[in-house]
């Protein structure tokens, strides 16, 4: 191995990481400060609920996508968001793998699992990029950081799949494009909308709350009540 | 054009500098997190009524504020503007842009907020972004004029207050020739007692018919119930143009009545925004706990029914009918069920409509919409989508439990020949009312009273 993979593998991924954990600790500490909107009112709807069990499902309703009517009436949307989150979990996992635990890509069924899930997520990511330039409501609401990421983060699964079996006996390429590309991506993601991840749990959390409270979280859709005859 | 604060104009540099006093972390998360992945495109009934254009999608219209978030007051905006779409404005005309996309497309009806992934509540700010711009004077003039009515006067139709006792106490007149007793009374400003009774203006402007359809009800229950002379008005316009000194007052008006009147429990007759304002948002805004219940009418007219204070014969209302979710009751007060069960006791045939309770579509008529003139023509075009859930119910009659929806729907109606009615649950209640043998008894209560009262004066 050269010494500028060793680099990109260990000494470039470690200061990306502290980079991008400091711009995250920035950000959040930025976020806290904004005032919390109280609410005052007493609760309403039946009372089978409450803010804690809003919270609860708020944040549940990442897996149930029968839930909501956007992602129960578009289920392959649904399977996409699931196949590509996958693969971030999959390709950041991978960069870890190969520096720190390299052994357990010697387990072929292994570096296959992880190919099959970055790259369904490769794929799913060409089809978003298709969908965000070709349909007219996506792309008018379309910033260049909404493309950029979503070609970085294809292209990085696409090099994922390749670095997987961590061989470097073709040359060191690959696996060099791969380190460089998180390196950069783990920088990049705080100051993109990659880093929506930090506010989901707050957003989803208030959401939740504030539904809980009224009612409203469950979402009802059957009658909670006996019909009279 | 370069970004220097000398070439904004004054009402620009306000509305930015009023944002930050207005923001707060919901909002902030709300409007940092969207990542622009169009789930909540479909939800909303302008973008089904009007394919192929994007600026009516809910992300469209939410980054419309986003971008001045963005500019102003989130920092990856002020390092890379161009890179997030963040910018500003600077002209009076761009805030007349904004005042027709926060007023003109979008009803803050919510349906987009329960359908987003991430839990961005576009409602939330879009009234934020109303009130920014009422703030600086720029508003439809029909949100300008009901504001200051109800600034002014007290209620959001400039009802003064001789015509309002008036019209109470022609319906009670009403009241006593329908029940036959000259004794039935709908009391004003009677202290200490059960219920303060609060209803909106277009009851006495319009529909006086269901204030005394109320007070049949209360005079069957035998209930001990006031209206009050003054904090009557339980709409609110400070949820419409996101006024929240204008949201205190008016609530505030009514929580201090209920006060001084010593009433136990406020009772607040069908109206979805009046009912999201003065129960669920009003302390909010005036910053103020209550110390007594509240509640919707139609709770109060369901346990009269399961207590066996009324009693009630379906078959007084024949036809079919469905029902229509008022966004404020369904989506932000969890009043769907209530609705439902008092519609199965009192109706005979009941179509539901889909999809219903918090997935319902808006009247179109939300937010204000009915008193803004100028998008008329592209409200009723929006509404396609309401007129098609409604007839697919086959109903004769809908059935709603906000004055705003009967009058959105009732437009709709006509506009779309749908040929249907438009009524409330406390009409229909009312007409299912089983009277027998209750004038009596009211009449004996009340010389049982008397002959107290005129024993203690002796
Ligand atoms: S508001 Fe929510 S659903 Fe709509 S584009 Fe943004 S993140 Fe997606
Ligand atoms: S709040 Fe309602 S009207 Fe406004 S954008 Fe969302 S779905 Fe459309």
């Amino acid at each position: 191995m050269s010494n500028l993979l060793h680099f990109s593998e260990h000494t470039l991924q470690e200061v990306a990481l502290v980079l991008m954990a400091t711009v995250y600790f920035l950000r959040i500490r930025w976020f806290l400060k904004w005032p919390l909107g109280k609410e005052r009112q007493p609760a309403t709807g039946l009372g089978d609920t409450n803010p804690k069990k809003g919270e609860r499902y708020s944040l549940g309703l990442i897996a149930k996508p029968w839930a909501m009517e956007s992602t129960r009436s578009k289920p392959f949307m649904y399977a996409q968001f699931v196949v590509f989150h996958l693969g971030v979990i999959a390709s950041i996992s991978l960069s870890f793998i190969i520096p720190y635990g390299p052994g357990l890509l010697k387990s072929a069924a292994f570096v296959s699992v992880i190919q099959v899930l970055v790259g369904a997520a490769f794929i799913v990511g060409v089809m978003r990029i298709i969908r965000r330039i070709s349909n007219p409501y996506i792309r008018a609401i379309s910033s260049p950081d909404d493309h950029f990421s979503l070609i970085l983060l294809t292209s990085w699964f696409a090099f994922a799949f390749l670095a997987a079996p961590n061989d470097i006996s073709g040359g060191e390429g690959t696996m060099l494009t791969y380190f460089l590309l998180t390196a950069f991506f783990l920088m990049y993601v705080p100051f993109s909308k990659i880093s929506h991840y930090l506010y989901y749990p707050f957003t989803r959390t208030y959401l939740g709350r504030h539904f809980g409270r009224r009612g409203v979280f469950p979402l009802r859709r059957k009658p909670a009540y006996q019909v009279s005859k | 054009m370069s970004s220097t604060k000398n070439e904004r104009s004054y009402k620009a540099q306000k509305v930015i500098d009023r944002m930050g006093q207005k923001l707060n972390r919901q909002m902030v998360g709300s409007l940092a997190a969207c990542v622009h992945c169009g789930m909540c495109t479909d939800s909303c009934h302008y973008v089904l009524a009007n394919p192929g254009d994007p600026t009516f999608a809910p992300a469209y219209k939410a980054d419309k504020i986003r971008k001045l978030f963005k500019h102003h007051y989130d920092w990856t905006g002020k390092v890379f503007p161009k890179w997030v779409k963040a910018g500003s404005v600077y002209t009076d005309e761009e805030l007349h842009e904004l005042k027709d996309i926060v007023f003109g497309k979008c009803t803050n009806c919510r349906r987009c907020t329960v359908n987003c992934p991430m839990g961005v509540d576009l409602a939330t700010f879009n009234r934020m972004a109303r009130g920014l711009l009422c703030y600086v004077g720029i508003m439809p003039e029909g949100v300008e004029y009901v504001a200051k009515e109800q600034w002014e006067i007290g209620n959001q139709m400039g009802v003064l207050k001789e015509d309002y006792i008036e019209t109470i106490q022609w319906q009670e007149e009403e009241l006593q020739s329908e029940m036959e007793d000259p004794t039935a009374k709908i009391p004003i400003d009677k202290p200490d007692s059960n219920i303060v009774y609060v209803i909106n203006p277009r009851e006495i402007k319009h529909d006086p018919r269901s204030i005394l359809d109320a007070a049949k009800i209360f005079y069957a229950a035998g209930e001990d119930y006031t209206m009050p002379s003054e904090g009557w008005d339980m709409t609110n316009f400070g949820l419409f143009n996101g006024d929240d000194e204008l949201g205190g007052a008016v609530a505030g008006r009514v929580y201090d009545k209920v006060d001084e009147l010593r009433g136990k429990k406020l009772v607040i007759s069908e109206c979805g925004h009046g009912y999201r304002s003065t129960r669920c948002e009003g302390p909010n805004w005036a910053k103020k706990d209550i110390t007594f219940d509240a509640e919707s009418s139609v709770i109060t007219m369901l346990s009269y029914i399961k207590q066996g204070k009324i009693k009630v014969d379906k078959s007084k209302n024949p036809g079919s009918y469905t029902f229509h979710d008022s966004c404020n009751n369904a989506r932000s007060c969890g009043l769907t069920e209530e609705p439902r069960e008092l519609l199965s006791l009192v109706v005979e045939n009941f179509q539901e409509m889909y999809p219903n309770r918090a997935e319902n579509f808006c009247c179109t008529g939300g937010g204000g919409a009915m008193s803004m003139a100028e998008y008329r023509p592209s409200r009723l075009k929006s509404a396609k989508i309401k007129a098609d859930q409604l007839s697919a119910t086959r109903a004769k009659t809908v059935v709603t439990s906000c004055h705003n929806c009967v009058d959105g729907l009732t437009d709709l109606i006509g506009h779309y020949k749908l040929g249907m009615d438009v009524t409330q649950l406390v009409n229909l209640v009312a007409n299912a009312l089983v009277v027998d043998g209750i004038v009596e008894e009211n009449k004996k209560k009340y010389a049982e009273k008397e002959e107290v009262s005129s024993g203690a004066s002796q």
